[in-house]
């Protein structure tokens, strides 16, 4: 601080400026300018329909949205989604986790083809289920006639009821290898020396597993159910390819329709921009707090453990 | 039962190898469905009710027909969509290479910054840059999108990869902190002495060192880029701008194309990450679970 003005010149401030100045800007310009606009559209009537200018209306697209019954049933059909995906999603992470924890020649192998569906694009994810599942042609239907679980042809998709029940199956298709790998790395870190103590105290494999596997597996099912509930959440490509109709201009699938769907539909579709702006808002505040406890942690790691 | 050691290790593989089976038969099933259909004959992929698993003529008819004619209706003729495969995958290499390039790039740059600087407001900057990870993107798509029209930004190449880096920047920026970090600051410290400014210390010192960190940036850049959807769903329109998930839905949407031309369409979209994944996973995994497994 001797020095200040010749400190403002010095090459470490022309580094930090040529480094930092574009990413701020970029994220000023691209994320938080765009956020701060369309809280402001969400307070207008603004409708590209309708060629009028738009009118300030204040909370008036809020009130609407939440004295409409269709976003209570798509914000139901969300957390639907959210609430079959996330013990579906651990029940299978967990099962392979104990096996990728296991010592066998091939583990390699095994493991590397186990987490490839998590690397795929989420369009053809739904694709392909979507083409597993077909009721005339479907490898599904194929398989369990020719095993003899079936009689005839199923037509999967058709049952409204159960359509949302296939999208979480594919949704935890597409993303059980993030909580898998976590919960590896959890069983990892736990010391073989706990597990033959308990053996030399007679504790049976169960109680092992009650009393230290689970227990010090928590943290890793801590990270991995609030990532997956973020992914849940936000759910949109596998939908579009398995259920939603898929076409850009057509009418999209009812029954599938959960919040992310619902917001391009108003914006994109019906061109009420103020309403859908709304809804954002709205979405952002139900994902706030399950947010906040992730950034909380990156933050923690990143700039204050150095 | 008395099986011997051996008896009890082999019985314990044999279990083992059973539940690996039955876990790659659900990782797989449908990527090696998608493969066959796309080089099954018509004849051989809609016989029912018995599925034929290996097709006895594979061929290679439907990755020729997208590419020349246009995917096949169901019930004859060609749908107008022959240059869409040639020109969805230039945009996805163009946008999914300099996206993740340039991030790189960025990232790099910015970590060595956080990680062994000090500065004003470099708490408030990280947290900035880090907040958009749990901000639903579309409270900032719907006023980017009346942005991007303005700048006429609609429909390019450019405008996809300026969204593309700005979403990448957060989980980029984080790893390569936590990356140089690592780097032990001895040599780093050393070099500051002999007087070499910071950008003889980051090129010469830490690109070097953090090379394994910067591969991992790349490819998670590049694969995320690759796989999105909901991006050029709103900020493209044409065969300008139109990446290969674009095109495969297109196909999808156009409810009496052939399967196995949508097929070879899902197979073409999905190959880079496939292969990706494939050779690559280590990087990729380190990448994409942010460090919470080290």
């Amino acid at each position: 601080m001797k020095n200040p003005p010749r400190r403002l010149f010095s090459s470490d401030s022309i580094y930090l400026a040529v480094v930092l100045l574009p990413i701020i800007l970029m994220i000023a310009l691209f994320i938080y300018y765009p956020a701060v606009d369309t809280f402001g559209q969400s307070l207008t009537n603004r409708n590209l329909r309708i060629r009028r200018p738009p009118k300030p209306v204040g909370l008036a697209n809020y009130v609407k949205l939440v004295e409409d019954d269709e976003f209570w049933e798509v914000t139901g059909r969300s957390f639907t989604v959210v609430i079959i995906t996330l013990p579906l999603e651990m029940i299978v992470a967990f099962g392979i986790a104990m096996l990728l924890n296991q010592r066998f020649p091939g583990r390699g192998v095994v493991r590397t083809l186990t987490f490839l569906p998590w690397m795929l694009p989420g369009v053809v994810n739904g694709f392909l289920w979507g083409w597993l599942l077909n009721g005339e042609y479907g490898a599904l239907n194929g398989f369990l006639y020719q095993f003899g679980f079936i009689q005839e042809y199923q037509y999967w998709l058709r049952e409204p009821a159960h359509l949302i029940f296939w999208v979480t199956v594919v949704q935890t298709w597409t993303r059980y290898a993030f909580p898998t790998i976590i919960l590896l790395a959890g069983l990892q870190s736990i010391p073989d020396d706990l597990y033959d103590a308990a053996k030399v105290d007679g504790a049976s494999g169960l109680s092992r597993a009650r009393f230290i596997t689970i227990p010090l597996l928590l943290p890793s099912f801590g990270i991995a159910l609030v990532v997956e509930f973020i992914a849940a959440f936000q759910i949109f490509d596998v939908i579009w390819t398995l259920t939603a109709g898929g076409s850009v201009g057509g009418s999209m699938n009812p029954f599938t329709k959960t919040l992310m769907l619902y917001n391009y539909e108003l914006v994109f579709r019906d061109l009420r921009v103020g309403l859908g702006a709304a809804l954002s808002y709205i979405i952002l505040l139900m994902s706030l707090a399950v947010g906040l406890i992730f950034v909380l942690r990156v933050y923690n790691q990143g700039v204050q453990e150095a | 039962m008395n099986l011997g050691l051996r008896g009890q290790e082999r019985l314990r593989l044999a279990v083992i190898y059973s539940l690996c089976a039955v876990v790659l038969l659900w990782a797989l099933a449908p990527i090696y469905w998608v493969l066959v259909s796309s080089i099954s004959t018509r004849q051989e992929l809609y016989a029912r009710p018995y599925k034929i698993w290996f097709p006895s003529q594979p061929t290679l008819e439907s990755y020729q027909t997208i590419f020349t004619q246009g995917a096949k209706f169901r019930s004859g003729g060609f749908s107008p969509t022959a240059h869409l495969m040639g020109t969805g995958l230039r945009n996805s290499a163009i946008i999914s290479v300099a996206s993740a390039g340039i991030v790189t790039l960025m990232a790099t740059g910015a970590g060595y910054a956080f990680a062994r600087m000090d500065f004003k407001g470099k708490n408030l900057i990280f947290l900035l840059i880090m907040l958009m990870i749990p901000l639903p993107i579309w409270v900032s798509l719907i006023a980017l999108f009346f942005l991007m029209s303005q700048l006429e930004l609609i429909d390019t190449l450019l405008g996809l990869i300026l969204i593309f880096v700005t979403l990448l920047l957060p989980l980029s920026v984080w790893l390569m902190t936590t990356f140089v970090r690592d780097i032990p600051s001895e040599i780093q410290d050393a070099a500051r002495v002999d007087g070499a400014d910071r950008w003889r210390l980051v090129y010469s010192i830490v690109l070097p060192l953090a090379r394994p960190g910067m591969v991992a940036v790349f490819l998670v850049a590049m694969l995320t880029t690759w796989n999105n959807f909901l991006i050029p769903l709103i900020f493209t329109r044409t065969d300008d701008s139109q990446p290969l998930t674009i095109v495969l839905t297109l196909f999808i949407g156009q409810y009496e194309v052939a399967w196995e031309d949508m097929s070879a369409a899902a197979v073409v979209t999905m190959l880079p990450p496939f292969l990706i994944a494939l050779f690559f996973q280590r990087y990729l995994v380190r990448g994409l679970t942010m460090g919470a497994v080290k």
